[in-house]
């Protein structure tokens, strides 16, 4: 009895490892090959594809910043994304700071942020656009990273993380005369260690991850992010496969590397937003 | 101790992330149903024309198209990742070898720019010298290389198939999460009574985790209804509109072809069946889904 019970832990155990095993090529193979052509010397249309790099080489990365301003874009990408951060920083920590008061319109406040969870900014992209062409900023680094200045899953994340430092500590400071500025400045934030880790990532990821914004309202090719100018790459350059996936990897390694280097915070995050809903 | 509000502070905090929000996502809702009665002119004044668009929407097969392709994606695209992402959820909260990297692995594409995952896939899935046609090639299933995103027939499945790739791990995570909501003393209990584990998982794992499995299912919802930059780098709508989407179909109507008016229209129409559909799976689910989401 227990020995077929174990042997039948065990089948499942293999079984197990198979699907999983299978599972992970499926994700990891495609990464691997576009790394592999971005590297490779081969004639890309040679048949069969070898399964390494031929005579690897970087030259498929310096065409990269040689026919396009790769700079140029990365740095648009770098300070919109840089802005993002920046905001969602400041103003989702303040959001956070004034929902850990009691007020009269809290419920409504919060209603409010949530339901705009229901709002997907695919459906804004009209107005948004319009609006940003009367704020005379289509084509700017700040029309690009406005829709993204505060985040509500970001709201959320530090909320969870101000609600959770005691009161006590908060009400005791008020006595000693510390100012509400202060309290956020000196309490709230240095205890929110993980919260502003969460926030940083998700808003780079966010921001750097962003197409159609740019898509729509980015004008002049030196404004290109990243993202943008990889989906015009091949219109530029036909049959230049080495060279495109060259920019793809340049484009994805960065955000691969966050969430690598953070992976707990990221789940932490996208999981507190998923489950506040 | 009592303290006293301070009223003009809690404003201000809250004044940047509300105007943020207010005029990125609640203005523009009102906007475009206002627009949707207009006929939009990059100079000067809008005319009024009343219900046009809206006529002119139900007399647009390519509109039917990619509200259809929409409903495909949600309808049979997000039950197979949720099933997927069930199956490997379950798998990796065993206590197997190796669950930490396969964890971190299946994840892994959710993070990565999106026109990047388009791009990765249409080199898997290129005729030529796709691995994908290289795979099946050698496998001797197929003689020649199928063109899938150039096929009427396979176009609009690799494009859906692209979106499950990257979202599976995500829907992984959020079942992951689910189950550590599970007492194991449940489990135990089970396991006491002779319980195998299949009749296991049917009987005690599925029904707790149900809320979370609504959950994926709200947030595939909102996905079926937002995809645009794969679709856009893979296809851009194509074969014909095989792949038309119904973001791709405004965006292409409001910045290609100057139709704001028009694509307003059909943003407030897509805006309705999206919350239609959303409150009609939270009834289904007797409410236990949470809220949609938006991650931006």
């Amino acid at each position: 009895m227990s020995k077929s019970k174990s042997r039948q832990e065990l089948v499942g155990k293999i079984l197990a490892q198979v699907v999983l095993i299978a599972a992970t090529a499926v994700i990891i193979v495609p990464l691997y090959w576009v790394f592999k052509t971005s590297l490779t010397g081969e004639n890309l249309y040679s048949y069969p594809p070898s399964p390494f790099p031929v005579n690897p080489h970087l030259f498929n990365f310096v065409d990269v910043f040689y026919w396009i301003p790769f700079a140029r874009f990365a740095l648009n990408s770098v300070i919109v994304s840089g802005i993002v951060v920046f905001a969602n920083l400041l103003f989702n920590s303040m959001a956070a700071m004034a929902l850990t008061y009691d007020f009269k319109l809290k419920s409504i406040v919060i209603t409010m942020y949530l339901s705009s969870m229901m709002i997907p900014f695919q459906t804004a992209i009209i107005p948004a656009f319009l609006l940003t062409r009367e704020l005379g900023l289509l084509n700017s680094h700040l029309g690009l990273a406005m829709p993204l200045l505060a985040t509500i899953v970001n709201i959320f994340v530090f909320k969870s993380s101000f609600d959770a430092v005691p009161k006590s500590i908060i009400d005791s400071s008020r006595i000693d005369g510390l100012s509400e500025w202060r309290i956020l400045d000196k309490i709230y934030l240095p205890l929110a260690g993980p919260a502003i880790a969460t926030n940083i990532i998700l808003a780079f990821v966010w921001s750097w991850n962003n197409f159609i914004w740019p898509l729509i309202i980015v004008r002049d090719e030196e404004m290109q992010t990243l993202p943008l100018a990889l989906s015009r790459f091949l219109s530029y350059f036909e049959d230049t496969s080495g060279q495109l996936y060259a920019f793809v990897v340049l484009v994805a390694i960065p955000v691969i590397l966050v969430f690598l280097a953070n992976q707990k915070s990221f789940v932490k995050g996208i999981l507190a937003g998923a489950v506040k809903g | 101790m009592k303290h006293k509000h301070p009223r003009g502070l809690i404003a201000l905090y809250l004044l940047p992330s509300i105007a943020v929000l207010f005029l990125y996502r609640w203005l523009p809702v009102m906007w475009n149903f206002f627009l949707s009665f207009q006929n939009w002119k990059p100079i000067g004044e809008n005319e009024w024309i009343g219900l046009k668009s809206y006529q002119t929407i139900i007399a647009d097969p390519v509109f039917w198209e990619s509200l259809e392709n929409t409903l495909i994606y949600f309808f049979i695209g997000t039950p197979i990742a949720i099933a997927l992402a069930l199956l490997l959820g379950l798998l990796v909260n065993e206590p197997i070898r190796g669950r930490n990297f396969y964890r971190t692995v299946i994840f892994l594409p959710y993070p990565i720019t999106p026109v990047a995952i388009g791009l990765i896939w249409k080199w898997m899935l290129n005729d030529r010298v796709g691995l994908v046609n290289h795979i099946l090639r050698s496998l001797g299933l197929i003689e020649n290389g199928i063109p899938f995103l150039q096929s009427f027939q396979f176009a609009l499945p690799s494009v859906i198939g692209t979106t499950i790739w990257q979202v599976v791990g995500y829907f992984m995570i959020l079942v992951l999460a689910g189950l550590q909501t599970i007492p194991t003393s449940l489990n135990d209990a089970a396991l006491i009574d002779g319980a195998g584990t299949i009749r296991r998982t049917w009987s005690i794992t599925l029904p707790l985790i149900k809320s979370t499995l609504f959950l994926c299912f709200i947030i595939g919802i909102i996905n079926s209804f937002t995809v645009f930059d794969m679709v856009y780098v893979m296809t851009n709508g194509g074969p014909g509109h095989a792949t038309e989407f119904l973001v791709t179909y405004i965006y292409r109507n409001a910045f290609e072809f100057s139709r704001l008016g028009y694509s307003a229209a059909m943003t407030v129409v897509m805006f309705i069946v999206l919350l239609a559909v959303t409150f009609l799976s939270n009834r289904l689910s007797g409410g236990e889904a949470g809220g949609g989401r938006n991650y931006e």
